[in-house]
């Protein structure tokens, strides 16, 4: 999880935040760490270009991208074996 | 055209130290090479963190500046804002085409190209100013500045007591300064404050934002008078830019003794200041010319630093980074910018104390 949180505050530039400042469990929109749809989509660019997952529902979304756990649930979950 | 516009605060980012108003602006910042780049504020704290992360860097000066500009004037709202700007948001465009190239036209972040057009500045300023009334921007080429003004005019000409945001802003990226380079544009081996002094082929390049807050009324507080405004486009003999000048005093009303100081645009090209002389000696011996250039280097907004230049020496009684006292007031003298672009297309403003 510490490697995404790493690739996360790179996509985003979130300049002021180290890995260690994003709790695993908590909410990455609106009360957490207060992403916008623009983040949402950053994310799922992210999920393609570094573990090559396409996330083809929308509406999964917000379960997905509810916090870094869940991120990285959905990652293990849907990675494409090498 | 006349354009009856009074200033109620100026604000600028530039190579030079001119983001935080002062008395005098005696530090002058050198540059060697072939390019003056801007003094940048800490936007930390000027700029909500979480906004900064998606602002390039013209996006930061553009609005940086334009708060500053409604700081300096004890504003919270406008009735408009208006931007010119020749190059836009440069470096979102460089990324976001460069994404698009690499990533073969696949998985593109959204960020960089939202921010990668035109209108950025100005629509940024506007969320920022939570500012719903009329919003525009100009990509005139070297007439962005004035095409935004010019459209400023307009506008404070269809409301009563109006306060509008214009403003213009250009970076310099390592990708447009390698691109222009080619052209050879610029020169080697020059020390910025000596560029406009010794002629030669090529220039230096520069870049900056300047903002200033204007007004159809006399607040009090107001700093200066934009008494009017000119461009001429593709002149073809020096007669014809003689002609053009001398008209442009007519319709303002002025004569030839009633100019205390010239800022001229030149920028040490040699094949570009020949212009000059001529224009000058309309005047002479009659008003002081200084250059601006070698404080901002030359980029097509470059007219509203010296516009910023101008403003500045009205509000402190000197000229910024000369040092050179000019009280206009009590003289009631004015102030001529006289700018010509790299393509030889001229503009002209009057200004004058309040």
């Amino acid at each position: 999880m510490h490697d995404l949180k790493v690739q996360i505050i790179a996509q985003l530039n979130l300049q002021d935040l180290t890995p260690e400042d994003i709790g695993d469990d908590q909410a990455l929109f609106v009360e957490g760490l207060g992403l916008d749809s623009i983040d949402a989509l950053e994310l799922i660019v992210l999920l393609q270009q570094q573990y090559k997952i396409k996330l083809s529902n929308a509406e999964e979304g917000p379960k997905v991208f509810r916090s870094v756990r869940t991120m990285a649930e959905y990652i293990t979950a849907h990675q494409p074996k090498a | 055209m006349r354009t009856d516009l009074y200033i109620l605060s100026s604000a600028a980012v530039s190579p030079q130290e001119s983001f935080e108003l002062k008395d005098r602006y005696e530090n002058i910042r050198e540059y060697q090479g072939t390019k003056l780049t801007c003094i940048e504020p800490d936007y930390k704290n000027i700029l909500d963190p979480k906004l900064i992360r998606r602002m390039s860097r013209v996006i930061r000066m553009g609005a940086a500046t334009a708060l500053q500009c409604m700081k300096s004037a004890n504003r919270l709202e406008v009735d408009g804002i208006i931007t010119g700007t020749a190059y836009g948001c440069l470096e979102d465009t460089i990324t976001f085409l460069n994404r698009m190239v690499g990533n073969k036209e696949e998985m593109l972040t959204p960020t960089a190209f939202i921010q990668s057009t035109h209108n950025t500045v100005a629509a940024q300023i506007a969320l920022l100013l939570k500012c719903n009334a009329y919003n525009n921007t100009f990509v005139q080429k070297s007439f962005s500045f004035e095409a935004a003004l010019t459209d400023a005019v307009l506008l404070s000409r269809e409301m009563e007591n109006c306060v509008i945001l214009t403003g213009a802003v250009d970076e310099l990226t390592e990708t447009s300064h390698a691109i222009i380079s080619r052209f050879n544009k610029y020169r080697e081996n020059v020390v910025s404050s000596k560029m406009c002094e010794s002629p030669a082929a090529g220039t230096m390049a520069g870049e900056g934002a300047a903002f200033f807050l204007l007004s159809n009324q006399n607040h009090s507080g107001a700093i200066a008078r934009l008494d009017g405004m000119s461009m001429l486009y593709d002149p073809g003999k020096i007669e014809d830019r003689k002609y053009w000048l001398n008209t442009f005093l007519d319709e303002n009303d002025s004569r030839r003794e009633d100019i205390g100081l010239i800022l001229v645009g030149r920028n040490g090209d040699s094949s570009h200041d020949q212009l000059y002389p001529e224009l000058e000696s309309v005047f002479s011996p009659l008003a002081n010319c200084f250059t601006y250039k070698n404080f901002c280097g030359e980029y097509p907004t470059s007219t509203s630093f010296a516009m910023w230049m101008a403003t500045e020496t009205i509000r402190t009684g000197t000229l910024p980074l000369y040092n050179q006292p000019f009280n206009l007031q009590d003289e009631k003298k004015k102030i001529l910018l006289l700018s010509s672009d790299i393509h030889g297309h001229n503009s002209a403003f009057l200004l004058s104390s309040c």
